[in-house]
């Protein structure tokens, strides 16, 4: 049952996380019917499903909730926005109430009594409508003491003639009467129609049962609740002991029975008097089930603890990196039969990787919710009109980014919402539309996902930023920045826009910690932004995070490049290396600046006559980064460097060789930064 | 052989409890998210019972059951509803649409296999 339990929570989370959404969407559009059902369908679920895990709040909770979606959704409650905020802060307290510890907590009890009042307040304004459960079908029979003592039944049952249609088989239902009692059936024949005019597809068979049994009344008309309405039923007591115990009452039946049509009530009650003084008891008889082993089908989707996932990826990286081990040593040895094999475990270790890899993906709508609650709940506080529009939601994102980007991306909409979009007098001043507009998208480039948040707010004034730099001593106020660089420094640790630091500010962190955060997933920020029009966020991310296909480059040590940031490979002759002039060599008709990396490593250059180029893209430029030479193409499950060498930006990590050396993995966006900056450092020292 | 039955439910807990009720009692099942994944499972093979939830999203159970009794293969399997509504017209017109049964939920296991036997042995 725990597990059902643990089941239950998972799946309510996701449930009302889908309420969350559907009510967002139902604010915009309070009318959409499709929306209130969903809702609707949400609680309705959540009722159904708690009372039957031992979430009672939650069930009583829901119910009220489901009385109010239910009037609306027959049109006598409108959607207001009081109901929406009820309901909101009801997601938000059924999900606090889906941990069983919050159950004793005062404060959550104190605030589920305040909700509830607040839930029923709303439909108080209705008149009443009283959902009387009535289960025609069913009777649920209260777990009353039942007496010990038989009675004797008369039951008279007679389904109409089309009872088969809907499924039903009478005889299942004697058969149910023998589980509750002793029983005599009569089954009565002759309303069997003659052969030409019968009907084979119905039912003229009608029965007369007695029962000796310690139910009661309604424990026997249960039996017969899914065709109460199919069929003439009577169910009489006889009399208060076993008669069915008396052999004489039972022979004398069954002679009536066989020369008349059907015996009748009368007849068994008058049959009945005459042996009222006789009591008998006898054991019920019991029915045992065989059990065979049954084998449940899969279903389309399963849940998978995030754990086994990290654990399945571990694997695979493993075995890709044993597999690259196992080429090399195939292709080293030439044993008869090996190489195949070894090609063989490459080609499968690459879907399963692939594979692997697409399990981890998710996509960006997860967590747009959050978001867009965020804004909502932001907009009231601020007291501006702010509509959110997304593009994109099924762009796929691998879930540990996805799990480390919604802190930030939250942030950034804070300060888009906060400091972006501007009151609504001050946007009609400037000629905007009152309704400020932030938007977030996402789409796929190259091996890179791009998400971009923008809004049509005040967008930044670079002098203003340029000012303040200078007046924190970030920068110096000789030197003259382009204005990319200058809204870059928003990033800088200890820079905070805003004039007056508002309440939201307060509680978020600094642009500082959103880059932080989003290198740390390998994740790229750029911030655009035009004075009056608006800001544009940026944020350049890859596909996953553990295993990169790449380029093995030897520059005295073994290195890894990222394939993703190659261009083009060149040979070229040393001599032209040292011959150049301000580090650009022309390849295919194009200057490209280049650095000689053994220079920049300190490494003495190379005694070979030709070296390659390899040419990689750098803030939209090419630049060429010369080396020994090229091994090879290489698949790198990347590790992370130890603590030591977190200082160091120019590598990003390690990756082990199949001859079990290790290569380092350039970074080279930051290693090109690097080397440009030692290079004005070294064209100023001359 | 063990007995076939179809769950068609869009909650996963309330499929669990169902399939491992029905599995303890020797039940074979087959489950499905909602009508339109059990449409799928309603391919001509056997199977001697259906039981569905009636709210679900893509296709609700009435829908679906009013689909299953055009299929020549399933125009007398038990079909049982499994739900939390109430409400005496939505059990009508359950019944008209061809439904056999209706159980309310929240269940107790001894509740299921009590309806079960109703209509299948």
């Amino acid at each position: 049952m725990e597990n059902f339990k643990k089941k239950f929570v998972e799946e309510a989370v996701d449930l009302l996380e889908g309420l969350e959404k559907s009510l967002l969407a139902l604010e915009e559009n309070p009318e959409d019917s499709t929306l209130i059902q969903q809702v609707f369908r949400v609680m309705h679920t959540l009722k159904g499903n708690s009372g039957m895990f031992g979430f009672d709040m939650i069930d009583s909770f829901t119910h009220e909730m489901e009385t109010v979606y239910d009037l609306i959704r027959n049109g006598k409650l409108r959607v207001t926005r009081a109901v929406l905020d009820v309901t909101l802060a009801a997601v938000d307290h059924l999900k606090c109430l889906l941990d069983e510890e919050n159950y004793n907590d005062a404060n959550v009890i104190a605030n589920h009594n305040e909700l509830l009042s607040k839930v029923k307040l709303l439909t108080a304004e209705e008149p009443v409508i009283t959902t009387n459960v009535t289960n025609e079908w069913h009777k649920n029979s209260p777990d009353e003491e039942q007496s010990k003592k038989e009675k004797t039944y008369y039951i008279s049952f007679e389904p109409i003639h089309e009872i088969f249609d809907n499924g039903t088989n009478p005889l299942y239902l004697i058969e149910e009467l023998h589980s509750i009692g002793q029983v005599t059936v009569f089954a009565h024949l002759n309303k069997v129609p003659p052969l030409d005019e019968l009907n084979p597809e119905h039912c003229y068979t009608y029965w007369e049962v007695l029962i000796a049994t310690s139910a009661n009344v309604n424990d026997i008309s249960d039996v017969f609740m899914f065709v109460e309405h199919d069929s003439t039923l009577e169910i009489q007591e006889i009399a208060d002991f076993n008669l069915l115990a008396d052999e004489l009452f039972v022979s004398e039946l069954t002679r009536l029975a066989a020369t008349q049509k059907d015996i009748g009530l009368t007849t068994v009650q008058n049959l009945s008097k005459n042996l009222i003084s006789k009591k008998l008891s006898e054991k019920i008889k019991e029915f045992s089930k065989d059990q065979p082993n049954a084998k449940r089908t899969s279903i389309s989707s399963i849940r998978v603890s995030a754990d086994k996932l990290d654990k399945l990826m571990n694997l695979v990286s493993e075995l890709v990196t044993t597999q690259a081990r196992l080429s090399l040593f195939a292709e080293e040895n030439s044993t008869p039969g090996l190489l195949p094999i070894a090609e063989n475990v490459q080609k499968l270790s690459r879907q399963l990787r692939d594979i692997a890899f697409s399990i981890v993906l998710i996509p960006i709508e997860n967590m747009l919710t959050r978001f867009q609650r965020l804004i909502r709940d932001l907009s009231q506080e601020l007291g501006k009109e702010v509509v959110f529009i997304t593009e994109g939601a099924e762009t796929e994102l691998d879930k540990t980014i996805i799990e480390n980007l919604a802190d930030p991306l939250m942030h950034i909409l804070r300060n888009s919402l906060d400091h972006g979009i501007e009151d609504k007098e001050l946007r009609l001043k400037r000629g905007k539309p009152a309704q400020g507009k932030v938007s977030l998208k996402a789409f796929y480039s190259g091996a890179n996902v791009m998400i971009q948040i923008s809004d049509d707010g005040a967008g930044i004034d670079p002098d203003m930023i340029n000012e303040k730099a200078i007046a924190k001593g970030i920068i110096s106020a000789e030197r003259k920045l382009t204005k990319r660089e200058i809204l870059d420094l928003v990033f800088l640790p200890g820079f905070s826009t805003a004039r007056s630091v508002t309440d939201l500010s307060g509680r978020g962190v600094g642009m500082d910690v959103v880059k932080r955060k989003i290198s740390d997933i390998r994740g790229e920020v750029e911030i655009d932004s035009e004075l009056g029009y608006g800001t544009t966020i940026t944020i350049k991310l890859p596909l996953t995070l553990s295993i990169i296909d790449g380029l093995l480059v030897k520059v005295s040590d073994t290195f890894f490049i990222p394939l993703l940031m190659v261009d083009k490979i060149y040979a070229i002759e040393h001599e032209k290396i040292v011959n150049t002039f301000n580090n650009v060599v022309v390849l295919d008709g194009q200057q490209v600046p280049f650095f000689y990396v053994r220079r920049e490593f300190d490494i003495p250059d190379s005694a070979e006559k030709l070296e390659q180029v390899i040419v990689v893209n750098f803030e939209e430029k090419r630049v060429g980064l010369i080396v020994d030479q090229v091994i090879g193409e290489y698949q790198a499950v990347l590790k992370p460097l130890g603590k030591y060498y977190k200082k160091q930006d120019m590598i990003s990590g390690a990756t082990i060789l199949g001859d079990g050396t290790v290569a380092l993995v350039m970074d080279t966006n930051k290693i090109i930064k690097l080397f440009a900056k030692h290079e004005v450092f070294t064209m100023k020292e001359d | 052989m063990a007995k076939i039955i179809l769950i068609v439910d869009d909650s996963e807990s309330i499929r669990e409890v169902v399939s491992f009720t029905l599995e303890t009692e020797g039940y074979k099942v087959l489950v499905a998210n909602d009508g339109v994944d059990a449409l799928k499972f309603l391919d001509g093979s056997h199977i001697d019972l259906i039981i569905t939830d009636l709210h679900m999203p893509e296709m609700d159970g009435i829908t679906l059951i009013r689909q299953v009794r055009q299929m020549p293969a399933y125009q007398r399997i038990p079909i049982l509803f499994l739900t939390t509504e109430s409400q005496a017209a939505k059990k009508m017109e359950a019944k008209e649409a061809g439904a056999t049964g209706w159980i309310i939920k929240p269940f107790v296991p001894a509740k299921l296999i009590a309806a079960l036997n109703k209509v299948i042995r």
